[in-house]
């Protein structure tokens, strides 16, 4: 469960980024965070990985209250938390099969639990006959799907995705949307987005913001820009 | 093992200026380290040479030499002095001599002078005993060694000064090149740095792989210098052996065990390799840490 109360997140050089913006996302919820350029939606992502911390206000998520300055559980934090970004971040050097068992590795997962869970996820995201070939190797669908093969992988329940939609062309904008839907039900999605057509066509929650301010919570909604 | 062999040929250059650094630091420092030690071992044995020798006239009596001799042991300033007859520097003139039997037929014991040995305890007091000696009747000629331990002692004490100036300049140039080619390692791997720290990787398994190849760096060029250094060694034995002829034994002596520096011995030697060694994987190790301190929040 995620719960920010009253959060305003305010920059050193004075802007705005977030105004006394409440809301709670259940466990397992799919939410959306729509909104223009600046909104506040990469904000909220952040201070739910606790990569930002509040100004004023409170962020829980599941027990962890983020607000403490002293947070001293950042690490335990976000390994229950998967992340996809927009530019993949999908390390060159390393294999896919590696990409992906990295969020298990840190963990001190044993290696074969590693490969029996790297196996399930790559069958998921459809990459199974790639575990071995290199992110060069790959078009700009499949790495985003070895991002969320990665984020998904191990007992991350809570997935935050940062327009993971963004560099993506139509079809496979679709092909990232089915692996998401095919998660539904069993972890807390919340994806900030641009592309009003995932949003309005899929009727999940939408937390519509703008100028750092939450200006609508529709339960099963779409938006328009 | 692997994926250190991995970081260092994906990373070739800052590898291997890495290691050059440690390679010539380390080659360095053990030479210092093993001159410094023999140039003790040679003061060790000059000092345990007899540092006076009182020769005395032909026709001076053993008893008033060794009336000489209680009057010193009395003084105090003295640890032993051992009295050379001329019988027995007859033997010792005869042992020298033996290939040359002309020189032999030419000398009888009657022409040779008794002598004492004499050890003091203090070098100090060298200066005084040659003057008590000096003033005895039936002294032919004295001769002490100050000069030469003094030397000795001017010559070590310079060289460790300056090996001390040379070490810490050398210490504080490698430390700071280890931390830069660290940080250069660091920004090439920001992105995996970052994305690790998101996923929630502890400050320990980001700064392992790095701590590894320190640890592998520090051991591979302290291993390869002294294998470098051992080879010159026995390379140049003979030369070095012509230049000490007559000298058998040099020791030094470290937290009061005596230890042989000449001829080399495997005692030294695993000393040098334990001190190249442990030298070697403290700079490699302490210089990462900083860096990473330094560049990794």
């Amino acid at each position: 469960m995620i719960t920010f109360e009253n959060v305003t997140k305010i920059f050193p050089l004075g802007n705005t980024a977030l105004n006394e913006i409440s809301f709670e996302i259940e466990e397992n919820e799919f939410v959306f965070l729509v909104g223009p350029s600046g909104a506040g939606k990469t904000s909220i992502l952040k201070l739910i990985m606790r990569n930002l911390i509040p100004s004023s206000g409170s962020v829980m998520v599941d027990t962890f209250d983020l607000s403490t300055k002293k947070f001293k559980e950042t690490e335990k934090l976000r390994r229950s938390i998967g992340v996809v970004f927009q530019d993949f971040k999908i390390l060159p050097e390393k294999n896919i099969f590696e990409n992906i068992a990295i969020g298990m590795e840190i963990i001190g997962a044993s290696k074969k639990l590693i490969e029996e869970k790297v196996q399930d996820v790559l069958h998921l995201v459809g990459l199974k006959e790639k575990a071995f070939v290199f992110p060069i190797q790959l078009s700009a669908g499949e790495l985003q799907r070895v991002a969320i093969a990665r984020a998904v992988c191990g007992d991350r329940h809570i997935i935050l995705a940062d327009e993971p939609t963004g560099n993506l062309d139509p079809k496979t904008t679709w092909d990232i949307i089915k692996i998401f839907k095919k998660l539904e039900g069993k972890k807390t999605f919340v994806i900030a987005t641009h592309n009003t057509d995932i949003v309005n066509s899929l009727k999940k929650r939408v937390l519509i913001l703008k100028d750092g301010r939450l200006i609508k919570d529709v339960r099963k909604g779409g938006y328009e820009i | 093992m692997n994926s250190i062999f991995t970081t260092i040929r994906r990373a070739p250059y800052q590898s291997l200026a890495t290691f050059l650094s440690l390679v010539l630091t380390l080659f360095l420092s053990l030479s210092i380290f093993f001159l410094l030690s023999f140039l003790y071992g040679l003061l060790g044995y000059v000092e345990s040479r007899p540092q006076v020798t009182v020769y005395f006239q032909t026709q001076t009596s053993e008893s008033d030499i060794l009336k000489i001799k209680d009057n010193l042991i009395s003084s105090g300033k003295i640890l032993s002095a051992k009295y050379i007859s001329k019988d027995d520097a007859f033997k010792i003139y005869k042992d020298l001599n033996k290939d040359n039997p002309l020189l032999l037929e030419m000398i009888t014991p009657d022409i040779l002078p008794a002598s004492l040995e004499i050890f003091a305890t203090k070098p100090s007091f060298l200066p005084q005993i040659a003057d008590f000696l000096n003033k005895q009747p039936g002294v032919d000629e004295v001769n002490f060694q100050k000069l030469i331990i003094d030397k000795l002692l001017a010559l070590t004490s310079i060289l460790r000064k300056v090996s001390l100036g040379f070490f810490t300049y050398l210490l504080i140039s490698t430390i700071f090149i280890l931390i830069t080619i660290t940080h250069f390692k660091i920004a090439l791997k920001k992105d995996e740095i970052e994305l690790l720290q998101l996923l929630g990787a502890s400050r320990g398994y980001v700064r392992k792989p790095y701590l590894k190849e320190a640890l592998l760096f520090g051991f591979a060029s302290a291993t390869i210098v002294y294998a470098v250094f051992i080879s010159l060694f026995f390379l140049t034995r003979q030369f070095t052996e012509s230049y000490l002829t007559g000298i058998n034994n040099l020791q030094i002596e470290i937290a009061s065990l005596k230890i042989t520096v000449w001829p080399l011995g495997l005692e030294f030697a695993l000393i040098l390799y334990a001190i190249t060694l442990l030298f070697g994987i403290i700079i490699s190790l302490f210089s990462t840490s900083i860096a990473l301190r330094k560049y990794i929040q």
